[in-house]
């Protein structure tokens, strides 16, 4: 059924909830009718955990040296190791419980593909609380960017982050630069900036406390986002967890979507996202 | 060709006795012939030359000079020490092997459900020979009574101490160890040293044995691999080729079912 060879499936990966790497295995089992869409030709950067999330992890963009010639790879020069590093790409189902099976928890996805690697298909406003924000703060500057986004006539889709966050894409079609994507989510962050006491919009005032910073920096070339329903390296096996907009109100608690808590889940709040491929046309002042 | 497999496992009679003589109990002679009863395993593979599939022999080589020595230039050696023997010739060890008497002697009646399994070795069952009405005299005491007839027999070159006994309407002989054949618990240093449970824990894990308590059917332990043994028998008979698959951990079991599921939703999509 699958060719992968599980090994050591009874190691605990998340000691405070006594996880262990069986339970994570079944987690990406269960998702991956959600999950292989989206990752579909995308190169993905793994962090893996092999003695769990209390020890330590490590991220790995190359390849692991044990990766069996079935796994599909990208490779692409980097500028700034050098050299030629092989991604992994994971358009499969035994691709996906192959990374499981190397306890890689987190799974984080360029917003481009390999085949068209410079022009983005996703556009991601990381919407990331500085402590002591509370998280119905990061709701209200959610809700005030998708209003925004509705009023440039584009239709968005959000998830938890895993960790405190949220994140909100849009996908568009593949016409523009990474330049260019990243200057329209500035400009939205900006606008935002100015509406809102608590949202940021600049990455020099973005560790300021009690602030909400509207990260436009992700849209870049090579750089990675986790992936809906990429488990978190957290203590509770949180999960990034893809929402219906209509349950992204005050009250929301991401910490709550753990690995056992979104087992039972089979709906898709992001059904038809794939295929909305949208323009950025209208201009946001 | 049709072929049916050569052993089927609950329908096995031995066609020859093992070993046939009389019981004696005091004066008395009960004749009768003992069948091998029990079997260790359902299955039993021969070795064969894999690039010709002929039978292979076992031969005793030298580990001097690796020549193959004939059966009788053999002898027996006891190792004392390392690489050093006492040789014994095949006479010396005849003289000293207790006399096969073909006669399984009964000393005593014993409650047969006081004796502890531990001790029962094999079991045979024991046929009438030649004379029915002894034998059914014998039986029939025995299950009146539920006791067991403690004894010895002689089989090739040991003596055992047996219990005669009646199971399922035929009399049955279990051989059975000799004492120092079992290792005494009280010699492991780890059982010197148990605590007293509490009083509480003690009440609850009684509680548990009742509730689990039933009567105890063997039928209910289905050995596995003998069955699919069997049933890859039947198929390689039939001219199906067989592909090995490796054996799933209980763990993984949760991980296929899932993995079955994921694929049907993948092909819907």
């Amino acid at each position: 059924m699958t060719k992968v060879e599980f090994t050591n499936l009874d190691k605990v990966l998340y000691p405070e909830v006594r996880v262990k790497k069986a339970q994570v295995i079944q987690h990406y089992i269960r998702m991956a009718p959600r999950m292989l869409g989206i990752l579909k030709n995308r190169p993905i950067v793994l962090t893996r955990f092999p003695d769990g999330v209390d020890k330590e992890g490590f991220y790995e963009k190359d390849m692991p040296l044990s990766t069996p010639s079935w796994v599909k790879i990208f490779k692409k020069h980097s500028e700034t190791a050098k050299r030629e590093i092989n991604y992994v790409v994971c358009n499969d189902l035994d691709t996906l419980v192959w990374l499981a099976n190397l306890a890689a928890l987190e799974l984080h996805m360029t917003l481009s593909k390999i085949d068209e690697f410079e022009k983005p298909d996703l556009v991601v406003f990381d919407v990331d609380p500085e402590p002591s924000v509370g998280m119905d703060d990061v709701v209200d500057a959610a809700l005030m960017l998708k209003e925004k986004l509705e009023d440039l006539d584009l239709r968005s889709y959000v998830k938890t982050s895993g960790k405190k966050g949220l994140h909100i894409l849009v996908p568009i079609v593949r016409e523009y630069t990474f330049n260019q994507t990243r200057e329209y989510v500035h400009q939205i962050g900006r606008y935002l900036a100015r509406e809102s006491p608590v949202v940021v919009s600049e990455f020099s005032r973005s560790k300021k406390p009690g602030t909400v910073y509207i990260d436009y920096l992700q849209n870049s070339h090579g750089r990675t986002m986790v992936c809906p329903y990429s488990l978190r390296a957290t203590p509770r096996a949180t999960v990034s967890m893809p929402l219906d907009w209509r349950d992204v109100k005050k009250g929301l608690k991401p910490e709550e979507f753990t690995l056992s808590a979104v087992a039972k889940s089979e709906s898709n709040p992001w059904k038809g996202m794939l295929e909305d491929k949208q323009k950025l046309e209208k201009s946001v002042d | 060709m049709e072929e049916e497999p050569m052993e089927e496992a609950n329908a096995r009679i031995p066609k020859r006795p093992f070993w046939s003589g009389a019981v004696t109990i005091g004066l008395v002679n009960v004749p009768v012939k003992l069948y091998t009863m029990t079997f260790d395993k359902a299955f039993s593979f021969r070795f064969l030359h894999k690039q010709d599939g002929q039978p292979l022999k076992y031969q005793k080589v030298c580990v001097r000079d690796n020549a193959v020595v004939p059966w009788e230039d053999t002898v027996r050696g006891y190792e004392v020490s390392k690489n050093r023997f006492i040789v014994f010739q095949k006479e010396e060890l005849d003289a000293a092997r207790p006399q096969s008497s073909q006669k399984i002697r009964i000393d005593k009646f014993v409650d047969y459900l006081s004796i502890d399994p531990i001790y029962f070795e094999r079991s045979y069952v024991l046929a009438p020979d030649k004379s029915n009405e002894a034998y059914s005299l014998l039986l029939t005491s025995l299950q009146k009574t539920h006791k067991a007839g403690a004894g010895r027999i002689t089989l090739r070159t040991k003596e055992y101490p047996v219990l005669l006994h009646a199971y399922k309407g035929a009399l049955v002989l279990t051989t059975l160890r000799y004492a120092y054949e079992i290792s005494d618990p009280n010699n492991f240093e780890e059982l010197k040293r148990l605590m007293e449970p509490e009083k509480k824990e003690l009440d609850l894990a009684v509680k548990i044995i009742n509730d689990l308590s039933g009567e105890f059917d063997i039928t209910e332990y289905e050995d596995t691999y003998e069955e699919r043994i069997r049933k890859l028998i039947a198929k390689k008979l039939k001219g199906e080729t067989i592909v090995a698959e490796k054996p799933v951990k209980e763990e993984a079991k949760e991980l296929m079912a899932a993995l079955q599921e994921t694929l049907n939703q993948l092909k819907k999509q």
